[in-house]
Formats: structure tokens, sequence, C-alpha cells
């Protein structure tokens, strides 16, 4: 059974919703190839998820007769593999003699030391090519500036709400599903601008319905949070330990979820002694789940279910009653609100360790306040930023500052020029290695048997780290 | 050119074998000091004389053992390490020496896959081993380490392990005994005084006497903290006091960590949980990264001693949770409901 989000996959490019510029874009690239004469041999598609960049790709190959080979950059995870496969891709062209387009998809998710290796790969493979490439990213200044050189970008944006409902409702004719216009509006609207998240929403919500109604939505959601409200109301409320565990039997949440929620609503209901008491309990409900994260020993849930629930009921000191609004996990929010300064931070803390010889929660905990202050000075702010390779996103973090700011675009692009420098530097060394193996082998073998050191050391310099 | 190479500015592992250039090309300098002044032979690693002087004996061989370095953060273990690996391989020594960090890899089937696929090939450029440095290995639990002590095993032929750790005591028996284990020392003021000096003089920086103090002071022992103070404090002013030291220490954290402690003990709870998400989730402190520091204000805190020995009991209790993989923010909120029964006891008191 295929999803729906694949069989309702656009086969030619004015499927594609919402980006005419880009797919206009896309076309005209594709027209200077057939004339043979294309300005750049690699557009890089970047954007949020599931707005079509990857839909757009397949259906220009569709649309222009080409073949074409998909490779994900981030699982192929070394160079060689780029090289082997989407080298010759994309210099030979088919039996058929028609074109072959190769598509990178992932291309921004190239860390670490091998993938280094893979934007390296990547860049050698478009400078070869005879035949059209295309990256697929989802933050175009995580791709390495050289690459971002060699291509040109074309923009995909979210799409509007409005555009995605009226392909939602295209869908739902199509299976036959009678649709409330609201229940469309709000699946459209949680979506966020992402098309493939609303299809899959559709599909979990109506797939096998004749009809769809917002109550059908509304209540799924609704339904989850009475039963917790019932459970939470036997913890603090009910009658007694027994009846507080006995709720949890028509829960369909796993304690790992369930003590998010009795959390929040601890301190609302709690307070001093209890509050104290009440957390000792949900503490120790969280070591079993601890020992049944490591252990995979589910049996051990039975233990943190009681003390959360049935625990923390025991503990309080008096039979509280009257009516409150619990509330969901601020956690979970704050977790989505703070994802994208966390892996920034995170990105930014793995780069100074690297650097510095220490672990990322040593860089994450001790020198990020130090090199934002390093940063932040006019004299050797950008050197820094060049010899760590950071990002516009982590110097604007580092310095306190916003990515906006002249100032955080300055640091970037001086550290840009620098590193496009020590590129240069190390082409050249490149060839002084070369003229090295010319030297006569009796020099060579002199130099490596040669004892002296500290000669050689002084010679090494600062750079040598 | 090795492609893979292209961009390892940012690991740190360029090596210019010659200071000019055919293309008009500019390495990039290193301005971070620690890295800077990274010391690049056994000779250059001050406050460790007997360690230095057996570890050169190893040289004089060009053979090693499995090496243990134990210690405290900032002292020169891994200093020492890339200095011996410099010394016995000379200038391609990159060649045949990998660094990891235990704490940073994702479990030790990661740290093994690594050491298995660098171990694979044979050394070098003629030499007769290669290098592998675990920094942190005592961030393994027991199984883990069991497992890398046979990968030790295995390899043995060609390679040698350097491993780093904070205890040599979190480190099972059978790796110790495999080992000939250095134990480092925090080093001494008079030690630190010496390289601070040093540094200080090659950046034309002027240090006072209470700026050494100082920077002493805040550095206890660790090496590392001491260079990155006086680079801050160099930032600050030309001339290192004890002043400019002490003004770029107090920019650092704890003044969060002291609000949080604040509110916990006054029972707003609410507001000290709130601080605890801004550590957790917004600065990305690691659960133990907070107990610790709660743990260092709890000296210097304003309340009865009988209270503050059973919250550090509390807060030891907490620091072990976590690090038996209970969760971290659960864990501190149990922790900040309870100091505020400090607050409680002292309420009813009076
Ligand atoms: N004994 C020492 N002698 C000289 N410099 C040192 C010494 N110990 C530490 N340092 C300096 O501090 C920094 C951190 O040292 P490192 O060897 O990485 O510490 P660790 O013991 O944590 O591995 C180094 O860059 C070096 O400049
Ligand atoms: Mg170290």
């Amino acid at each position: 059974m295929v999803s729906w989000a694949e069989k309702y996959r656009p086969r030619s490019l004015d499927g594609i919703l919402g980006n005419a510029k880009a797919v206009a874009e896309l076309r005209a690239w594709a027209r200077a190839w057939e004339e043979g004469r294309p300005e750049v041999k690699c557009l890089i598609l970047y954007g949020p998820p599931g707005v079509g960049k990857t839909s757009a790709a397949l259906a220009l190959a569709s649309e222009m007769d080409w073949d074409y080979i998909e490779l994900n950059a981030s699982d192929q995870r070394t160079a060689e593999i780029i090289k082997s496969i989407a080298g010759p891709a994309s210099q030979v062209s088919t039996f058929s003699g028609r074109r072959r387009l190769v598509i990178l998809d992932e291309a921004d998710n190239l860390h670490g030391t091998y993938d280094r290796g893979g934007a390296a790969a990547i860049l050698k493979v478009i400078k070869d090519a005879t035949q059209p490439v295309v990256l697929i990213a989802n933050e175009y200044y995580e791709i390495e500036k050289p690459l971002r050189d060699a291509c040109r970008g074309v923009q995909f944006r979210s799409i509007r709400a409005q555009t995605i409902a009226s392909l939602l409702r295209e869908i739902c004719r199509s299976e036959g599903i009678d649709c409330d216009p609201e229940a469309i509006m709000h699946i459209a609207e949680m979506s966020g601008g992402d098309l493939r998240s609303a299809i899959n929403d559709l599909e979990a919500a109506a797939r096998g319905l004749k009809r769809l109604r917002l109550e059908d939505i509304a209540t799924s959601e609704r339904d989850v949070k009475a039963s917790i409200f019932k459970v939470l109301e036997s913890i603090f409320k009910g009658e007694s330990a027994r009846s507080a565990l006995e709720a949890t039997y028509q829960l369909d949440e796993s304690p790992e979820d369930l003590i998010h929620w009795i959390d929040e609503n601890l301190p609302v209901v709690y307070s001093d002694r209890d509050l104290v008491k009440g957390f000792e309990c949900l503490s120790r409900a969280d070591i079993f789940l601890g020992r049944v994260r490591r252990r995979q020993n589910y049996t051990l849930w039975r233990y943190a279910t009681f003390l959360m629930t049935g625990g923390v009921r025991a503990v309080s000191s008096r039979v509280r009653r009257g009516y409150t609004q619990f509330r969901p996990p601020s956690l979970w929010k704050r977790l989505g609100q703070t994802r994208k300064a966390r892996s920034v931070r995170d990105s930014a803390a793995r780069k100074i360790a690297a650097h510095c010889h220490v672990s990322t929660s040593y860089a994450r905990s001790e020198l990020l306040n130090f090199v934002g202050a390093l940063l932040n000075s006019k004299k050797i702010g950008a050197t820094v930023a060049a010899s760590l390779g950071l990002n516009i996103d982590e110097i604007a973090l580092l310095t306190g500052s916003a990515p906006s700011t002249k100032k955080v675009q300055r640091l970037f692009e001086d550290a840009q020029r620098m590193i496009e420098a020590e590129q240069i530097a190390m082409i050249d060394r490149g060839l002084k290695v070369e003229e090295r193996k010319t030297e006569s082998p009796e020099e060579q073998a002199a130099k490596e048997t040669s004892k002296d050191m500290s000669q050689e050391k002084r010679q090494r310099s600062l750079f040598d780290f | 050119m090795n492609p893979t190479t292209l961009h390892a500015h940012s690991e740190g592992i360029l090596i210019y074998r010659s200071g000019e250039s055919v293309l008009g090309g500019v390495p990039i300098k290193e301005e971070i000091w620690i890295e800077k002044y990274r010391p690049t032979s056994l000779d250059e690693i001050v406050g460790q004389p007997e360690i230095v002087r057996r570890l050169k004996s190893y040289v004089a061989t060009r053979n090693l053992p499995h090496l243990l370095f134990s210690g405290p953060p900032g002292v020169g273990k891994t200093a020492a390490a890339i200095s011996i690996v410099r010394e016995i391989f000379g200038e391609n020594w990159r060649d045949n020496f990998i660094e990891l960090n235990a704490s940073d890899e994702r479990g030790i089937d990661v740290v093994r896959t690594k050491v298995k696929d660098f171990a694979r090939m044979a050394p070098l450029g003629g030499a007769e081993f290669k290098v592998i440095f675990l920094d942190e290995a005592d961030a393994l639990t027991s199984d883990a380490q069991s497992a890398l002590r046979r990968t030790m095993e295995r390899y043995s032929a060609t390679c040698r392990f350097i491993l780093s750790c904070n205890y040599s005591s979190k480190i099972i028996e059978p790796i110790q005994s495999r080992c000939a284990v250095y134990r480092f020392r925090a080093l001494t003021p008079e030690a630190i005084e010496k390289r601070i000096r040093y540094i200080a003089e090659q950046e034309g920086v002027e240090v006072t006497e209470d700026g050494i103090e100082a920077i002493n002071y805040v550095a206890r022992g660790d090496m590392r903290k001491a260079i990155n103070a006086l680079q801050a404090a160099a930032l600050i002013s030309d001339k290192v006091d004890m002043n400019t030291v002490y003004q770029i220490t107090s920019m650092a954290r704890p003044e969060q960590i002291r609000n949080l402690i604040k509110l916990a003990i006054s029972g707003d709870f609410a507001g000290a949980r709130s601080e605890l998400d801004d550590l957790l989730l917004v600065q990305g402190l690691s659960g133990q990264d907070v107990v610790v520091q709660i743990h260092r204000e709890m000296l210097d805190l304003d309340v009865p001693d009988a209270d503050k020995a059973r919250m550090i009991n509390r807060i030891g209790e907490i620091d072990f949770r976590i690090t038996e993989g209970a969760n971290e923010r659960i864990q501190l909120e149990a922790l900040i409901a309870y100091m505020a029964l400090t607050g409680l006891s002292k309420s009813t008191a009076t």
C-alpha cells in the first residue's frame, strides 16, 4: 500500500504547488542543458522539508525525458561512494543517448570528517560533470562555501495553508471521501507549510472513512486529553493509591509520557512538604524508567507506574477537592521552541571540542562563553571564526547578536575569505609535497632518519595545531 | 591534493611544512591561546617533571607500552600524549595517530569501529606501530571497558593505546594492568606562573603580581583555565591585574545558578524550574553540569551547616542517579523541591 504522500506526488512540474519562481528557474536551466550550454552545471534546491524539492527534481527529469539517479548524500557516508557512483553517472550518458540527472539529496547533512571528504567529493563530481546535477538541502548555508559557489541556489518556500488545503481537497475527492472544509483547513493550518506532513495527517485521519468531519480530528486529540485528565484527577484527588494506579489501566500512554504529565501538574496541585515528597516519589519512579531504558527490561515499568501514581497520591497530607485546570507538559513545547537554538549550540560545541581537544560536553559548558568573547574581539574575531569553521548561526549564538546583524555577517564573510585563502595555501602545500618527492631518495632517507627533532620543531611553527 | 583534507582546518589538523605560499594562499592563524601554546614537545610541559622524564625514555627507545594517564582536567594529559607521539614519529606523526573522545562517541561500538578502521591499515612511513589516544576513557561503562580491553588485545601487534581519564579507579583492573599508569597532579601555582609568564611575554601582555595570583585562584591547578583567563583578561586590557581577572571570571555563569538556588530555597518552585529549563534547554548544559555548579555554590551559601550537609548529601544522590541513566530534569526538579525544605524548617522554627 503506497502512502498518499507517494501516491499524490506530482508527476510534472506543473503539479509543484506554490513555488512558481523556483519551477521557472528549473525549466530555464534544463532548457540551457538541452541547448548544450548551461551557465552552471548544478543547482541547489533548498528550503524547508516537505515543500516539493525532491518532487520537483524528479518531475523535471520526467518532463525533460531524462534518466535520473538519486543518491542520499548523508546515507552514502564516504567520499568513495559518491565518487564511484555519482562521478561516472554525471559524466557518461546512457546507451539511449539520453541525459541523466544526478540528484544528491540531503546535501547539507554532511558533517564530520568523513563527510568533509563527502563535500569535497561532491565538488569534484560537479567540476567534472557532463550531466546535470541537482543538490537538495534544507539549509543553504550549511552547504560548504566552495560547493555553493560552484552551483546556483534555487529557493523553495513553505506553502500557504490555502494552497495546501486545495490539494487536500483534491485528494479527498479522488479517494471518494466527503470532507468538511473546516477539517481540511484545520489540517492545512497545523502543518506549518509542510505539504508532506499535511498529506500524512490527512491520511491518518481519513483513510477508510467515508466522511471526515472537524469533530473527528478534534475528538481524537480531545480523547487523549480526556483520559489523561481522568488519571490526573485520581492521582491528585482520588480515593486512594490503588485507585490512582487503576486509573492508568485505561490509558494509552507509556509511563515515559505519563511522568511528564504528572511532573507538569504536581507543582500546580501540591505545595510545601507535599511537593517535596511528591517529587521524591516521581524521581524514584524515574530511576526505574532509567533502568528500563538501559536494560530494556520492561517489567520494571510496573514499579515506575505505581510510584508516579499511587506513590504520589499516598504522600499527600490531605484530601483535595475542587476543580483544577490540568495542563499538558510545558517541556514539550519548550523543547520544540528551543530545538533550533540547541542544535546550533551543539554544533558549535562540537567544532570547538574538535579544535581544542576536549569533549563536546566540556566545550558546551566551559568554552562557549569564552569563544564568544574571542569572537567579539575586533582583532581576532574573524580569525577565530575561520579556524573553527563556524557558520552564521553559530557566530550569532556565540556573540549574542542576531544572524542578520552587520557584525555577524561581516565576521562570517571575513572568516570565509580566510578559509578560501587557506584552501589556496593547501593547494600550495600539495605542490610543495610534490616538489619534495622530486628530491633524490637518499636525501629523503637522510631526512627521515634525522634525529635532530628540535631543529625541525622550531621550523614547524605555530600553525601546527 | 587529497580532497578529504580540504576543510580540515576546523578539525585542527593542518600542518604547514613551509611558511611561504606559491599561489598567495594564507594559512589561518591560531588565535586561541590554549591551542597556540599547546606544547609540541615534552620539554614544554611544565610541572610534571617525573612523568616527563619517564616518557622521554620511551622516545629514546622509539617504543611505547600502552599508557594510562589519569588526573584532573587541564594538567597536560592530552598535551603529553600528543608530544610523545610527535617526538616518536616526527613530522608525519598525524599519519599514525588518532584521537577519540569516549564521552563524545555514541557507545563502545562506535569507538571499536573507529579503532578497527584505523588499526586495520598498516602503520605509514615505516613506523612500527600506530597510536590511538582515547580521551575520557572513564566515561565508558565497565562493560564497555571490557569490550575495549578485547579490542586493545586484538590490535596490540600494530597499535598502542594511550587512555586518559580523571580517575584511574574508574578504569577496570584488566585495563590498568596492561598499561603503564601515570598520575598527573593538579599543577602548582609556580608551574602555572611559569607558563603564564612565558605566554604573556610572547603576546606582549603585562601581568602584575596580583594578576598571577588571581589567575591561580581561578584556575585551581588547571592550566587550560589559567590560559583562558589570561587571554580573556588580555582582551580587556594590555595590563592584566587582579581586577581584570576577576572582571572576566564574574561574567561566567554562576549568577544564574545562584539565582536558581535562591528561588528554590525561598520555595518559588515555578521560578526555579524556569531557570532550570533555561539552563538545560536554552543554554544546553547537561544535568551533570548543573549539579556540579549547584554543588560548587553550596559551600558559600548562607544557610546553617546542618542544612548544607543535608543538601550536599542529596546533590550527591542526584548526581549518582543521573550517571545511572535517570532523567536529569526530573531529578533536578526533585532537588529543587528538596531545597525548599531549608526555607520551610526556618519558617517553622521562627
Ligand atoms: N603541564 C603543562 N605544561 C604546559 N602546558 C600545559 C600543561 N598542562 C596543560 N597545559 C596547557 O593547557 C591546555 C590543556 O592541556 P591538556 O593537555 O589538553 O589538558 P588535559 O590534561 O585536560 O588533557 C594545553 O593546550 C596547554 O596549553
Ligand atoms: Mg584532555
